[in-house]
C-alpha cells in the first residue's frame, strides 16, 4: 500500500523543479526504499514476534535424570520403589528374564501412572492384580498392558518414563517438581 | 485505487437497494446468477460496507490530519516515542506476567526462571527494563520540547496538565515495576517510599498503610505493587494518552514560530501516510536500539530481599537520583513539601508563566527558569550518581 503511495504521489514538500527531473529513476528509489521499508518491518517485528513465541512456548525445564540404585544390584525379577522429589511413586522392576551381571536399560521396567487415554492417574488395585483408571474404567495388567475399557480399545498401554544406565547407574527421567 | 473503491461503494449500494426492497431479489443475484471473479470480490467488498459503513473519504479525514512542516524533524517526533514505547511495554509486561508470581515467597523465584530458564526470557525481561528507561527518558525530552518552544501557552494549558499527569504515571510505573522484581531494591526501594508518604502531613499515614497494606512491608504489600504496576497505572495511561491525543486533534499541533519557509511551499503536509512513515522508521529504529541494549547489557538480578539486612550501597533507579539526593540534602518533611511544591508549579505552569509574562513583560523568562531548572536536575543526578553515600 505505501509502496504505491510513494510512487503516485510524490509529498508536497518536493518542489515542482525536482518532480520534473528524472522521473523513472525517482520512481524506481521510492519503489526500492519502500520495499526496503517493508522488508525491515516484517523482517524486525516477525522475529521479534518469532521470538515471543518461543518465550511463550514451555521450555520444557522442570524434568530432570535421577538417580535410582546401583542397576546391577538389582536381582532379576526384583522390584524397587522410586519416590521422585515431587513425591511421585514409581515402581521400577528388573525384568525376570535379564541375567546379564551389568543390564541396561532395557531390562528394566518403570511404569508411568499417567493413562493413556486422557491423562488420569491410575492406581493398583492389589486384590485384582490391576492397574485401574477411575477416570473411564481403564484397565492395565501388573506388566501395563492394557486390559479392557477405553485404552484397551485404542490398544495403549501405561507409557514407561524413559530409563538410562550410565556406567552401571540407573537413572530415570521424571518432573522433579510439582504443583 | 480509488476507481475500485468507489466502484465497490456504488455496488454496495445497488445491492443492499435490492436487499431492501425485495430480499428474495438479492437471493436471485447471488445465487441463481453465474458470478464472475470480480463480482465476486466486490459482492465482499458490499458485504464489508454494508456492515462497517465507513467512507474513503471519511477515513481520509480522521488519519490526514494535516501536521506543520517543522514535524518532519526528527526532534518532533519525540511524543509519538513514549506511546511506540508503551506499546512495547504492554506487549512485553503481559509476557513476563505469564511467568510473574506476585508473592513474597514466589516472586524472586519466578523472577530468575523468567531470566534463566525460559527461552529468550532474559530478552524480554531485558527489552520491558530498557523500554521503561527510554520511555522515561522520552517522556522528559518531550516535556522539555514542549517547554522550551512554548506549546504549553494557551489555549493547550490543558493538556500540560495532562502531559505531566502523564509524566507522574510514568515515574509510578518506574517505582512500582522494580518493586515487583523482590531483589534488595525493590524491598528497600517500596520501604522507603512508604516512608517518603508517611513524612506528608496529615494524609501521608493513611496513603502509607494504602500503599503498603500496612506498617511496613509484609506478605500483603507485593500483590499491591502488582495491581498498581499491571492494572490501574497502564489504564490509567491509556486514558490520559487518550485525552491528550485528543485535545491535539482538537487544537491541531502547535504551529512553531520563527520558521523561515519559502513562499511557494505548502506549510503543511500529511500526518497519514507521511508521518506516519517517520514513525514507522522511528519504531524500527527503537527495536534495534532495544535488543542491543538487552543484549549488552541485559537486566540483571540483585541479591533477594532481605528485611534484615540494608545494603551498604542502595540506590533508586536513575530517574529519582535528583529527588533521592534532595532528600538526603534536606530532612524528609522539607524535602517532601518542597518537592511537592516543585511539581504543583510544574502542573500549573501554564498560569505561573502568564502570570511572569505579566511581571517581567518578557515572554522568554520561563524559558530562563527552565534552563536553570534543567541543570540544577541535571546536576543533582550526576551528583547522586558519582558518589557512594
Amino acid at each position: 500500500m505505501s509502496l504505491e503511495m510513494e510512487s503516485n504521489q510524490p509529498t508536497n514538500s518536493q518542489s515542482r523543479a525536482d518532480q520534473r527531473d528524472e522521473p523513472d529513476r525517482r520512481k524506481a528509489l521510492a519503489a526500492g526504499s519502500s520495499l526496503l521499508m517493508a522488508a525491515g518491518l516484517v523482517g524486525g517485528y516477525g522475529t521479534f514476534f518469532a521470538l515471543a513465541g518461543r518465550y511463550l512456548f514451555p521450555s520444557g525445564a522442570g524434568r530432570a535424570w535421577l538417580f535410582v540404585a546401583d542397576a546391577g544390584g538389582v536381582q532379576p525379577g526384583q522390584s524397587i520403589d522410586f519416590e521422585s522429589p515431587a513425591g511421585v511413586r514409581v515402581t521400577i522392576t528388573r525384568k525376570s528374564d535379564s541375567t546379564e551381571a551389568s543390564p541396561s536399560a532395557e531390562d528394566f521396567l518403570a511404569l508411568s501412572s499417567v493413562c493413556p487415554h486422557l491423562g488420569c492417574r491410575v492406581h493398583w488395585e492389589g486384590h485384582n492384580d490391576r492397574f485401574f483408571c477411575p477416570c473411564h474404567n481403564g484397565v492395565f495388567d501388573p506388566d501395563g498392558k492394557a486390559v479392557s475399557g477405553p485404552p484397551a480399545a485404542d490398544g495403549q498401554d501405561l507409557p514407561r518414563y524413559p530409563l538410562q544406565v550410565v556406567d552401571g547407574t540407573l537413572y530415570i527421567e521424571m518432573p522433579y517438581s510439582s504443583v | 485505487m480509488h476507481g475500485a473503491y468507489s466502484r465497490g461503494i456504488a455496488e454496495s449500494q445497488v445491492l443492499s437497494g435490492i436487499w431492501r426492497n425485495n430480499k428474495y431479489l438479492l437471493w436471485d443475484v447471488l445465487e441463481h446468477r453465474e458470478i464472475q471473479g470480480t463480482q465476486r470480490v466486490s459482492r465482499l467488498v458490499a458485504w464489508w460496507n454494508e456492515r462497517v459503513p465507513i467512507s474513503g473519504d471519511q477515513l481520509r479525514e480522521l488519519t490526514n490530519e494535516p501536521v506543520p512542516n517543522h514535524m518532519k524533524k526528527w526532534w518532533f517526533a519525540l511524543g509519538g516515542t513514549p506511546a511506540y514505547l508503551f506499546v512495547v511495554q504492554i506487549l512485553t509486561g503481559i509476557m513476563l506476567a505469564i511467568y510473574y508470581q506476585p508473592a513474597s515467597t514466589t516472586a524472586y523465584e519466578s523472577v530468575r526462571y523468567i531470566t534463566e530458564d525460559v527461552t529468550y526470557g532474559w530478552y524480554f525481561r531485558s527489552v520491558h527494563k530498557w523500554a521503561a528507561t527510554l520511555m522515561i527518558a522520552a517522556v522528559v525530552l518531550h516535556q522539555m520540547r514542549v517547554y522550551f518552544t512554548g506549546a504549553y501557552r494557551c489555549p493547550r494549558e490543558l493538556n500540560w496538565v495532562i502531559g505531566m499527569s502523564l509524566l507522574m504515571v510514568t515515574l509510578g510505573l518506574g517505582f512500582t515495576g522494580y518493586s515487583l522484581v523482590f531483589e534488595q531494591l525493590s524491598y528497600w526501594g517500596a520501604t522507603v517510599g512508604g516512608n517518603i508518604m508517611d513524612a506528608v502531613p496529615v494524609v501521608g499515614g493513611p496513603l502509607k498503610q494504602m500503599l503498603l497494606a500496612g506498617d511496613q512491608y509484609n506478605e500483603q504489600t507485593l500483590p499491591r505493587f502488582y495491581i498498581l504496576h499491571a492494572a490501574i497505572l497502564p489504564v490509567t495511561l491509556i486514558l490520559l494518552i487518550g485525552v491528550h491525543i485528543a485535545f491535539i486533534r482538537l487544537h491541531g499541533v502547535t504551529e512553531l514560530e520563527g520558521e523561515v519557509e519559502p513562499e511557494d511551499k505548502t506549510k503543511h503536509f500529511n500526518f497519514f501516510p507521511d508521518h506516519i512513515l517517520t514513525e514507522l522508521a522511528l519504531g524500527l529504529t527503537l527495536m534495534i536500539l532495544l535488543s542491543a541494549l538487552a543484549t549488552i547489557f541485559p537486566a540483571m538480578l540483585g541479591p533477594r530481599a532481605d528485611p534484615l539486612t540494608t545494603p551498604e550501597e542502595i540506590k533508586p533507579e536513575w530517574f529519582f537520583y535528583a529527588t533521592f539526593r534532595w532528600l538526603k540534602l534536606f530532612g524528609p518533611t522539607f524535602a517532601v513539601l518542597s518537592m511537592g511544591f516543585i511539581v504543583f508549579l510544574m502542573f500549573v505552569w501554564p498560569w505561573v508563566d502568564q502570570l511572569l509574562v505579566r511581571i517581567t513583560r518578557n515572554k522568554e523568562t520561563s524559558t530562563y527558569i527552565g534552563i536553570v531548572a534543567v541543570f540544577l536536575i541535571i546536576g543533582l543526578t550526576v551528583w547522586e550518581a558519582a558518589v557512594a553515600h
